[in-house]
């Protein structure tokens, strides 16, 4: 598949920390999920993708074109939907004036045509019926929904997602993962977040950081398929255990190296997660 | 200019008129107390202008304050247009202000108007070259704040420290008056620059040469 967005060496320091070290990485249609722990360098990494902060070196291209100039830039921003981790609104405006206001900062000017988007990317992420009530008065779902909507006028081609599901109950969760499916449909996204679960519901493909490097890159069955052979479960926790939890049937589960004749099961993308931040060195039980 | 036609209400509406309107009152209050006041001469009505002028400084710094920055980061119209509208938006309130703070002070102890608006238009420039230096080297999405702290601390320490001999705060009959508002000019050709400088977005940072940490 042709990649659309395309980064290579991308590095990143903030004061003496390495935010991001020597990233390459090309992503094609479809959902891209990004897990990391905190402080893992994805949020630094969508920013830079999202032009919002420069490199300190490296390139990238998006749709093929160059942020690193300043026309490249404007075709990136004029192609990008970006959804950052704590949205910030202009709380006395309604949904609609919001994502009209950044419907005007994104280029439409013609009143007609742009209104007709902010009602279109509105009612694509269920804010229709609330529209005229000001952000101030929303849930946080819906302030998130009210910022998805934003990201999504204009019909971006790269839709760069930050934790979109944070904080969100079980409900709004689904909500979300729904649209993110729908936004996929035809899109370059790619999702940031500590929820496993959707990564494995949504993503094609998965990229794991941690220290600001890429530490795996592949599907989302390749990265389960780091925990083959390396899950057990046992009555007692096992102390030689990379982690291990008591899960309700009462039993351990356990993750790393098992010992011979262990009870092995099945794994799960969080197993393989916590097996390949455990083999870039992070602690596992800390993750 | 279509875009900026699109962009003048909401713009308009999020601007903090709150911050500007206390600032502004409180620096007309200030201002006032040269009519009010019976033995008001012309050194005190210029230190009275002065004081109003830091008054309404420190809610011009909160003219770049952007609660949605985050949200509005990566758009295709560039932050210099914006905050240039920002502060178009807010010049004819700043020029109302000023006129009506230099009337408020009687006729005859009106220090010299033209060298008078020099300062004050100095003093608002830096206010809003920090404000957009502030946006420029922090992720900070109101950092308004901090800038007022920091001009207001910037006046204190230059009204006690600043050297003898490049003084800026200098009274009418000064026979270096005139020097200080060479002084004046340069301050605001200075803002002017650092203000342009730290509109644009950078398409590249500088390497930061220190040892590093994962």
């Amino acid at each position: 598949m042709t990649s659309t967005v395309s980064a290579e060496g991308l590095s990143l320091h903030y004061g003496g920390t390495r935010a991001l070290d020597d990233v390459s990485l090309r992503l094609t249609r479809g959902v891209t999920g990004l897990l990391g722990p905190n402080g893992a360098g994805k949020t630094t990494l969508l920013r830079v993708l999202a032009t919002a902060v420069p490199a300190d070196r490296g390139a990238f291209t998006v749709l093929g074109n160059d942020p690193g100039t300043a026309r490249g830039r404007q075709e990136v921003r004029r192609r990008l939907g970006y959804l950052p981790q704590t949205p910030g609104f202009h709380p006395d405006f309604t949904a609609f004036e919001f994502v009209d206001y950044v419907a005007i900062l994104k280029e439409l000017t013609d009143r007609g045509a742009r209104h007709r988007e902010v009602r279109r990317v509105l009612d694509e992420v269920d804010l229709g019926d609330v529209r005229g009530k000001r952000i101030k008065k929303l849930s946080g779902g819906m302030r998130q929904r009210v910022a998805l909507a934003a990201s999504l006028i204009g019909d971006p081609g790269f839709l760069v997602l930050d934790e979109p599901t944070v904080g969100l109950d079980p409900e709004q969760r689904m909500r979300f993962r729904e649209l993110i499916a729908r936004a996929g449909e035809g899109r370059t996204v790619l999702l940031s977040t500590h929820q496993t679960e959707d990564v494995a519901m949504l993503c094609h493909r998965v990229v794991v950081m941690a220290g600001g490097r890429i530490r795996f890159d592949g599907t989302p069955a390749e990265l389960t398929a780091v925990a083959a052979g390396r899950v057990w479960n046992s009555a007692e926790r096992d102390p030689g255990a990379k982690a291990g939890w008591r899960t309700g049937t009462g039993s351990f589960r356990n993750v790393g190296h098992p010992p011979a004749g262990a009870d092995l099961t099945d794994p799960t993308l969080e197993d393989g997660y916590l097996l390949t931040l455990d083999d870039a060195g992070v602690e596992v039980a800390a993750a | 200019m279509r875009l900026s036609g699109a962009l003048l209400v909401p713009v308009l509406r999020t601007l903090p008129w709150r911050a500007l309107g206390a600032a502004g009152a409180v620096g007309l209050l200030i201002v006032s107390m040269a009519r009010l006041s019976d033995a008001a001469d012309e050194p005190l009505a210029l230190n009275l202008l002065r004081a109003g002028v830091l008054a309404f400084t420190l809610g011009l710094a909160f003219v770049l304050d952007d609660p949605a920055r985050h949200t509005t980061t990566p758009v295709p119209t560039r932050r210099p247009a914006r905050h240039a509208l920002r502060v178009a938006l807010v010049a004819p309130v700043t020029a109302a202000w000023w006129t009506a703070a230099v009337l408020l002070v009687p006729d005859g102890i009106r220090p010299p108007v033209g060298d008078v608006t020099l300062e004050a238009g100095a003093a608002f420039t830096l206010a809003l070259a920090a404000s957009a230096a502030a946006v420029r080297f922090s992720q900070a999405a109101e950092p308004g704040q901090a800038v007022a702290g920091a001009v207001l601390t910037t006046a204190v320490l230059g009204l006690l420290l600043w050297p003898e001999r490049w003084a800026l705060f200098v009274a009418t009959q000064d026979p270096k008056w005139a020097q200080a508002h060479d002084r004046w000019g340069m301050v605001l050709v200075g803002a002017v620059v650092v203000w342009g400088a730290c509109g644009p977005e950078p398409l590249r940072r500088r390497v930061v040469l220190k040892p590093t940490r994962v």
